[in-house]
């Protein structure tokens, strides 16, 4: 299979700042291929530089067989870019965006007439296409934004946390999207901090920490690094915050990693027969009582943290706790 | 890239900056009604009784000159705005030079100022008789004021690191500019040191020019017109630079 995006050694300083650690890693033709890290990692940075919108301070990137140092213009060309925050005109309608984006990719007007058509009822838009964009759903925004980075028919899609944001349902819509896309023969290249978004989503995923790529494989070989770790599932009923059961749970004897995940506490150890009794009676004494206790394959997030010591909620959340403190103290919340 | 295409893309740039100013009627209302207000509050002297048609002369050139750099200054920076909502990236990510990007901000920056400054000529014309003998001569040096200015929000726009950085830049050049660029009062009449000062100013040169034009006088014009004309080509560079600087980190 032949490689549409080769990066080799991309490198980014911001001042001192390292955000982007002499990175490697290819997208073949065709394949859906994720970065998978926590906020702050890097992805946006990686996907900028890949996309010609920022300077690497060192190394490459090759897309469709173009350096992006070299001829940005043309990698450009090839390249639709569906950034994390919808960049529409809200004062414009979404005819009027989408003419614009074609404008912008030197498209003549009765191509462009043509293709504002196409995605508009691709994404469902026709019947709203003369209102504001500022009128519009968080969901339609981003079919929108979608669709203007389709506009000029590019071979590969750049997608940055696509569903981020979005609700249940409308993410879901996105995510069957992009399947259609890739099924289409687009190549796609997203970012996601949701580990079940690269699990269903990717073909291929590389997982960044900290500006660096640590692992890259198929989800399912990604899984079975988890190296003899097996992992259990408990969902406790009263007694203290769930959160609180972290370090509760954390006491037991061969317990590698505890967190939560969709309401449950999930442990991670290599010997689960030793530490089930020991779970259920720390559990007692705490004054919850076991709802639920079941023995769970391995995920994506168990591959996270067993390659990187941490959870990507966590590190999610302590950034988000972080930038709370920042505004509460500047007086902004 | 061809010229032509560059040429285009810039084309495009400008047309939907100004698509997006003129579709809010408000945003349209409210940017005239400030050099409005102003021409009407100056229009009474102090100790006059009603209008003073001698000083109304005096004024609306002044006034035509402050609405250039009021409109161009705050057209271009949308730039500022496109980058805080994240629009700018759009223009960034498809395959439109550096160069379209800034002439086509430029452009806008520009057709506004001539459009709200010709306005205002207008309803200067309409409220108070006001004429320019010239009006070839004014859309000149209000096109060259206009680009000057535009220079200057370019470099603002470059510098300023988010809407409301931008908004005190902004004031902190364009309100020593109006009462020291010779808009309400005779440079002449100014204390020392500020005639200095005001000969430092592009918007001295638009309203001198302006007021040259009404004159009859020739000279001037030309010598005012040479002035904006080193202003836009100062400015312009150096707000390119800039913001070629943000546009290619």
């Amino acid at each position: 299979m032949e490689n549409e995006i080769e990066v080799r050694d991309l490198t980014k300083y911001y001042g001192n700042l390292l955000a982007v650690n002499h990175i490697n890693f290819v997208v073949r033709r065709g394949e859906i291929f994720g970065l998978l890290g926590p906020n702050g990692a890097g992805k946006t940075t990686t996907i900028r530089m890949i996309c010609g919108m920022l300077r690497a301070s060192d190394g490459i990137a090759i897309v469709a067989g173009f350096d992006v140092n070299q001829k940005p213009q043309e990698v450009k060309r090839r390249i639709g870019l569906v950034p994390d925050i919808s960049n529409l005109f809200g004062e414009l309608s979404a005819r009027v965006n989408l003419d614009f984006a074609g404008k912008l990719y030197g498209l003549d007007k009765k191509t462009r007439r043509e293709r504002i058509d196409q995605v508009l009822e691709l994404f469902q838009l026709k019947d709203r296409q003369n209102d504001l964009v500022k009128y519009y759903s968080k969901g339609m925004h981003r079919r929108l934004t979608i669709a203007a980075a389709l506009i000029h028919q590019p071979e590969i899609l750049v997608m940055d946390e696509p569903t981020s944001g979005l609700d249940a349902q409308t993410a879901r819509l996105v995510r069957e999207i992009i399947l259609d896309l890739n099924k289409e023969g687009r190549t796609i290249l997203l970012t996601t901090h949701q580990i079940d978004e690269a699990d269903r989503l990717t073909h291929r995923v590389g997982i960044i920490d900290r500006g660096s790529v640590i692992a890259l494989d198929t989800p399912e070989q990604l899984k079975n690094r988890t190296e003899g770790t097996r992992a259990l599932e408990i969902k406790i009923l009263g007694g203290v915050d769930q959160q609180k059961w972290i370090p509760i749970m954390k006491e037991a004897e061969n317990v590698d990693k505890v967190f939560l995940t969709e309401g449950k506490v999930r442990i991670l150890s290599k010997d689960l027969s030793q530490i089930i009794p020991a779970v259920v009676s720390l559990v007692d004494r705490n004054g919850g009582k076991v709802e639920s206790i079941s023995v769970a394959q391995p995920t994506l997030e168990d591959a996270f943290i067993n390659l990187t010591g941490k959870s990507i909620r966590e590190e999610s959340l302590s950034k988000e706790a972080y930038v709370k403190s920042r505004l509460s103290r500047s007086g902004l919340r | 890239m061809k010229p032509l295409s560059a040429l285009m893309d810039s084309i495009w740039i400008a047309e939907n900056d100004l698509r997006q100013s003129f579709k809010s009627v408000r945003h349209v209302v409210w940017s005239l009604l400030f050099p409005v207000f102003m021409m009407f509050t100056f229009s009474f002297r102090y100790g006059a009784v009603g209008p003073d048609i001698e000083f109304i002369n005096f004024l609306i050139p002044g006034i035509v000159g402050m609405t250039a750099m009021f409109g161009s200054i705050n057209e271009t920076m949308s730039i500022v705005w496109d980058k805080s909502l994240g629009v700018f990236d759009r223009i960034l990510a498809a395959p439109v030079s550096s160069t379209s990007i800034i002439v086509g901000k430029t452009m806008a920056g520009a057709t506004m100022g001539v459009i709200s400054a010709l306005v205002l000529l207008l309803i200067g014309r309409a409220l108070f008789g006001v004429s320019f003998v010239n009006i070839w001569a004014v859309f000149l040096i209000v096109l060259l004021a206009s680009f000057s200015f535009t220079g200057i929000g370019t470099i603002i726009s470059g510098l300023a690191s988010e809407p409301r950085e931008a908004m005190m830049l902004s004031n902190l050049l364009r309100f020593p500019m109006m009462f020291l660029g010779g808009v309400f009062f005779p440079i002449d009449a100014m204390p020392s040191p500020l005639p200095y000062v005001a000969k430092a100013l592009p918007l001295t040169y638009a309203t001198d020019a302006l007021r040259a034009i009404q004159a009859g006088g020739t000279v001037a014009v030309v010598l005012d017109g040479v002035a904006l004309l080193a202003y836009t080509a100062g400015t312009m560079i150096l707000g390119s630079q800039v913001l070629m600087r943000i546009m290619t980190r």
